[in-house]
Order: structure tokens, then C-alpha cells, then sequence
């Protein structure tokens, strides 16, 4: 005997689905949503992480951040004999240039240090005062923190003597001090407590999001400030003294640091971790108190790995139940139908079906509702994730293996929720069958 | 009386087992069907009519006897075997048309074929040829649903007839029909029968069992009478 073609199979399937179309899209729907709760979700999940991963990345993994923090002692409230008092009065912490070059010259693996002094001012040009942070660092500075220039050029030491000294803002300062207008060569003037300077404009950063943003940690002076300007460090130290004094304004208290960061490269990846104990080493000689913090974005990164497959084992629970309930619906459907149907299956089997041929056409049928609705749900993913991407400018990212994991779902849904109906159909006695009304 | 037997029915017993009792619904029957003869069989309800129709159609085994059909004894046959008899050898008439509603009239008529693994593609022609020979020629792509009593039985006899089989098993196949559809039908298989085709009717009307040549009658799982007209009218002349 010879088979019958599959494609008829499918073809009569495709007929009797359509005999009742509300019924057939009602039914496929919870199997459309399912799969495309998975894509959407997964691809949602996958275009968040990897965003996170990039900023990390482009923090440098190969990079650690060293930061000053002051310590607990100097915290405390004012108390005690004058030596404390003036400890407290007059902080004086953090990193300094000597640890920048014992780093350099006695953790193995490190290719480069920069160090950071940075100082709380306000940036003014014409009407317009915005409080900004003065950084003074080398020129290969926005290679360390992957900052994009974006206009002009950045600082140049050889420039230093010139009459006006010259610095880089950072693109946030550059929008909101100079509204649209080109700020190159302008002149700004930099405010602090106690002088004021002008600069002249040279190039414009765009930075990446910073570790504190990521990592929700607050950074050394509270806040996040993205409004920047760059000088050289040689100029910040004839300016404004070797150590940066920063007073807050109505109190009585003086904070001096000599560099608010450092910023180790190592020469590879694989490097970071294990020379972290020389770092330390490196940086607790000749320190009685922790005054610095140190922030290594590989370890966020695979911290946040970890949490991705994490988040991505839940989002296939609920991708699961959620099929689940849709499977549990088709059966539901299916059961009827065969109800429904049971004259037509006594007469099919009149006509010659053998119970596999009763089995493999509803069998088919189930398959069909899955296979399509799961079609849709994947087309409707990855739609949702085009517009989402595309349109409304937020990474998300379809991954292959959710769109598979989706589709083979919905195909084991069908097959295993079809079985029992399509068993169901073709066991039905053919005369008890045909009698049916 | 040369013809060739293509039903032999011997000793033929059926026997339900309704768990606390049993229930005898053929006692023995005894009979052959030549070839090309127009038979029908009657009795009352209960008479065993309807469970001689299951087995006759393949559609049931019997308790023991044997049911020879052409060649082959059915009556030990599995479930798959018999799918295949019905689907070549045997041609359906129900009562109820028995149309499948998702299908059109031509795709109707190919039923048999498609479960014996031939292509529509291949037999189109054929069907198209029995729609018109029981005159649906202008109904060919006509749902069940869009055609009437009469027209609805139409394609269920070109049905019958698609896979050629030995020999059309009609169950009441007047019974949801008027009296003036119900000659068209009749006509139709006259017909049928004129063409050579053995047929075998069910039926408890008397103006059904008037057309054929034989009247078996059933009464409480036994061959009541067996009446052959023609040899009646044999014996008149």
C-alpha cells in the first residue's frame, strides 16, 4: 500500500482548521503569546545585559579603578583631643603620586597607570554657570576610558605655556553651557572657592556611562557629575597646589587629596584577577587606614554574567508556563473537536482510515495550530524587537536559541497535547462513530 | 446459476458480551451474494440487520463463522487489514449521507482514494466523471452544506464507486429522503445494478426492497426467508 503525502495531510488539516477560523485563531493564540513572551522577554533581558557588558567593557577590562574615599576615622563626629580635632578639620587622605609609580613598578602585568586629580568648580560662559568637574589627568586619557572625542583635539602637555591655558569639556558640559553653539576656541571661565581661570576650549569627550552608574555605587563626592573639564595634570598642579583642598561652603572643614583616582591597565584580561593582592599590597605599604576603594570592572562583568544566566533560567520558566497553559488550551480544543467530529472520523473510517491515519491527522492538526501560532509568535518577536531596537532606540537583541527554544516548544507542546485527542479520535469504534448524530 | 459467489457468509455468529449477560445478535447465517445481483435485506428491529451490516461493511468482526469476500475470509482480519478492505472493496451508502462538511463535492467523491495513498492530483478526472454521471456536474466545487437531501446522497454514490468496489453496501439510503428523491435514487442504483455492480441494501421500506431481485429477511439473528424474484419470475413463466 502506499503512504499517503504528507503535504495532503497537511492540506486536510489546513481544511478542517479553516472550516472554523475564530475557533482556529482563539486557539492559537495562547500558543502566539507564549512564544512570543519568550522571544520578546529573552531578547529584552539579552539587549539590557548586553548594554551593561559594553559599558563595562568599555570601562576597560582590562582595567582597574582605584578611587580615594575617606576614611571611617575622619568620618566621626569632631570630639576629643586637638590632634583628632584637626584630623577631622583638616582631612588630609587618599591616594597619592607615590602610589601611582609603586603600582607601576611592582605589580607585574601593568602596562600603564593615570592618575586623576579632579576638583569640584563651576564652569561659566556668558550667563550660563554649571557646576562641573575639573579634572586634571594625562593626554592618554580618553584611550584609558574609551571617551570619544567628538570635536577638536585633546590636551597636548607640550601646550602648557601658552598665555591661556587650554582644556577639553566633556559633551553634556558642552550642550548645556554652549546650547548649540560651537565651543571651540571659546573661552570659559572655571570658578572655584578661592580663584577663578580661563580656558580656552580645545575639544569636546563624549564619555561612556561610568562603573558608578552600573554598579549604583555612589562615586567619591556623592554624585554622579558628567559635566567635565579636562586639563592637563601638570596645569592642575600649578594652579591649584600639589594636594587639591576642597572646602565646603558654611562649614569649617578642609579635605585635602592628592589624587582622587588611579587607573591601572594590565596587559591582558586574564592578568586583573590574580594580580589584585600585589595591587593591594602595593597600596596598603605605609598606610595605617583603607582610604581608597577599588573598583575592578571585570569582576562586575562576570557578576553580571552570572546574574544574566540567572534572569535567563526565569525568563525560560515562565517562557515554559506560559506554553504550558497554551498546550493545555489546544488539548482542551482538540478534545472537543474530536467530539465534534467523531461522524466525520467514523466515515473517514468507512472510507479506509486505519487508526494511524485518524492519529496522524489530528495529530496534524495540533501541530499546524502550534506551528503556526508559534510562526506568529516568533514573527511577532522579533517585530516587537525590530521596533523596540530600531524605532524606539533600545538595544534589544533576538538571540537564535530563544527563537529555536520557542519553535521546538511550541512543536513539542503540539505533539505531546495532540497525542491524547488524536489517540482519542482514533480509537473510537467506527459504527459507534457513524451512528453519532 | 453459474455465477460467481463474491460474499460466501457461513455459520456466521455474533455474540455481545455486555459484561453481565450476553447477547446472541446472529444465531448462524447462511448465505452467498453472486456477483452483480441486487439483494436487499430487511427485518424488524432487533432482528440482526444492523449487526449483518457492521460485519458485511468490515466495520465488525464476527463471533465465529466465516466471511468470505472475493477471495479473502475478513472475518479474522485486524483493524488495519479491514481499513483496507473497506477502503478498496466496499462502497458506502449511509443514511445520512455521511458527507465530509469541510470538503467539496469533487474532494468528497476522492475520500476512499486518499486513504488508499492516491493523489487527488492523479484521480481528478475520474471524480469529476462520477460527479457528472450522477448529474452534480455544475455542483463540482459545492460544500456538503450548499447542496440538498437528494444531491447530498448524489455524491455520496459517486462515492461509492470511486475505488470500484466489489460491492456497494447501501444502509437505508432513502430514509432522509422525500418520495420523489427517493425514485431518483432508487433510479440511480437500478442503474448502477444495470451496469453489473452487485449491490446490497438495508432497509425496513418495502418500496426499496420492491427494486431488488432478492429479499433476504432476518428475524432474531436467523435468515427468515430468502426470496430471489427473478427465479420467482422464472418460475411464473
Amino acid at each position: 500500500m502506499q503512504g499517503i503525502s504528507f503535504i495532503r495531510i497537511i492540506g486536510v488539516g489546513i481544511k478542517s482548521l479553516r472550516l472554523h477560523k475564530l475557533r482556529t485563531a482563539l486557539t492559537m493564540l495562547g500558543m502566539v503569546i507564549g512564544v512570543w513572551a519568550v522571544i520578546t522577554l529573552v531578547a529584552i533581558g539579552e539587549g539590557a545585559s548586553h548594554d551593561a557588558q559594553e559599558e563595562i567593557k568599555s570601562l576597560g577590562a582590562r582595567n582597574v579603578i582605584i578611587r580615594s574615599i575617606k576614611p571611617p576615622s575622619m568620618r566621626e563626629q569632631m570630639q576629643g583631643d586637638w590632634e583628632s580635632f584637626f584630623r577631622r578639620w583638616m582631612a588630609i587622605y587618599g591616594l597619592k603620586r607615590t602610589d601611582a609609580s609603586r603600582i607601576k613598578d611592582t605589580v607585574p602585568g601593568v602596562t600603564r597607570v593615570l592618575p586623576l586629580m579632579t576638583k569640584r568648580m563651576t564652569a561659566i560662559h556668558g550667563p550660563r554657570e554649571i557646576g562641573c568637574q575639573l579634572i586634571g589627568t594625562y593626554p592618554y586619557y580618553p584611550e584609558f576610558t574609551q571617551a570619544q572625542l567628538v570635536a577638536g583635539q585633546f590636551l597636548n602637555e607640550a601646550e602648557e605655556n601658552s598665555k591661556v591655558s587650554s582644556c577639553v569639556i566633556s559633551l553634556e558640559l558642552a550642550q548645556r553651557l554652549f546650547a548649540g553653539h560651537n565651543p571651540l576656541m571659546e573661552r570659559i571661565v572655571v570658578s572655584g572657592y578661592e580663584s577663578s581661570q580661563v580656558f580656552q576650549v580645545k575639544g569636546v569627550l563624549q564619555e561612556r556611562a561610568s562603573i558608578e552608574k552600573l554598579a549604583q555605587l555612589p562615586d567619591s563626592v556623592g554624585q554622579t557629575i558628567a559635566a567635565n573639564v579636562y586639563i592637563p595634570l601638570s596645569s592642575f598642579k600649578a594652579l591649584y597646589g600639589e594636594k587639591n583642598v576642597d572646602r565646603s561652603v558654611g562649614h569649617l572643614k578642609l579635605e585635602a587629596v592628592e589624587l582622587s583616582e588611579i587607573r591601572v591597565e594590565f596587559d591582558s584580561v586574564d592578568r586583573v584577577m590574580p594580580s589584585l593582592p600585589l595591587l593591594s599590597e602595593a597600596l596598603n605599604a605605609g598606610r595605617d587606614e583603607r582610604d581608597f576603594e577599588i573598583i575592578v570592572p571585570i569582576r562586575e562583568l562576570k557578576a553580571l554574567q552570572k546574574q544574566k544566566a540567572r534572569d535567563t533560567r526565569l525568563l525560560m520558566y515562565i517562557a515554559c508556563i506560559s506554553l504550558l497553559v497554551g498546550g493545555i488550551g489546544i488539548m482542551n480544543i482538540m478534545l472537543a473537536t474530536v467530539t465534534e467530529r467523531t461522524q466525520e472520523i467514523g466515515v473517514r473510517r468507512a472510507m479506509g482510515a486505519t487508526r494511524g491515519d485518524i492519529t496522524i491527522q489530528f495529530l496534524v492538526e495540533t501541530l499546524i495550530l502550534c506551528l503556526l501560532g508559534g510562526g506568529i509568535g516568533v514573527v511577532g518577536g522579533w517585530g516587537f524587537a525590530w521596533v523596540r531596537h530600531h524605532l524606539l532606540h533600545t538595544t534589544t537583541i533576538v538571540t537564535e536559541w530563544s527563537v529555536l527554544v520557542a519553535f521546538g516548544l511550541s512543536v513539542m507542546v503540539g505533539l505531546v497535547f495532540g497525542l491524547y485527542p488524536a489517540r482519542r479520535a482514533a480509537l473510537l469504534d467506527p459504527i459507534d462513530a457513524l451512528r453519532h448524530a | 446459476m453459474a455465477k460467481h459467489s463474491i460474499i460466501q457468509i457461513k455459520d456466521l455468529k455474533k455474540v455481545y458480551d455486555l459484561g453481565a449477560f450476553k447477547v446472541q445478535a446472529l444465531k448462524g447465517l447462511n448465505f452467498d451474494i453472486e456477483e452483480g445481483s441486487y439483494t436487499a435485506i430487511m427485518g424488524p428491529s432487533g432482528s440482526g440487520k444492523s449487526t449483518l451490516l457492521n460485519i458485511l461493511g468490515c466495520l465488525d468482526r464476527p463471533s465465529s463463522g466465516a466471511y468470505i469476500l472475493g477471495d479473502d475470509d475478513v472475518a479474522h482480519m485486524d483493524d488495519k487489514e479491514l481499513s483496507g478492505v473497506r477502503g478498496s472493496r466496499i462502497g458506502f451508502i449511509f443514511q445520512s449521507y455521511n458527507l465530509i462538511q469541510q470538503l467539496n463535492v469533487v474532494e468528497n467523491i476522492h475520500v476512499p482514494l486518499f486513504y488508499q495513498g492516491k493523489d487527488i492530483s492523479d484521480h481528478y478526472d475520474h471524480c469529476v466523471k462520477l460527479a457528472e454521471k450522477v448529474g452534480l456536474a455544475d455542483r463540482l466545487d459545492h460544500r456538503p452544506m450548499q447542496l440538498s437531501g437528494g444531491q447530498q446522497q448524489r455524491v455520496a454514490v459517486a462515492r461509492s464507486l470511486v475505488n470500484e468496489p466489489l460491492m456497494l453496501l447501501a444502509d437505508e439510503p432513502t430514509g432522509n429522503l422525500d418520495s420523489s428523491t427517493e425514485q431518483e435514487i432508487l433510479d440511480i442504483l437500478d442503474e448502477l445494478h444495470g451496469e453489473g455492480r452487485t449491490l446490497v441494501i438495508v432497509t425496513h421500506d418495502d418500496a426499496v426492497a420492491e427494486r431488488a431481485e432478492r429479499v433476504i429477511h432476518l428475524k432474531d439473528g436467523l435468515v427468515d426467508q430468502d426470496i430471489r424474484k427473478g427465479a420467482a419470475k422464472a418460475v411464473a413463466k
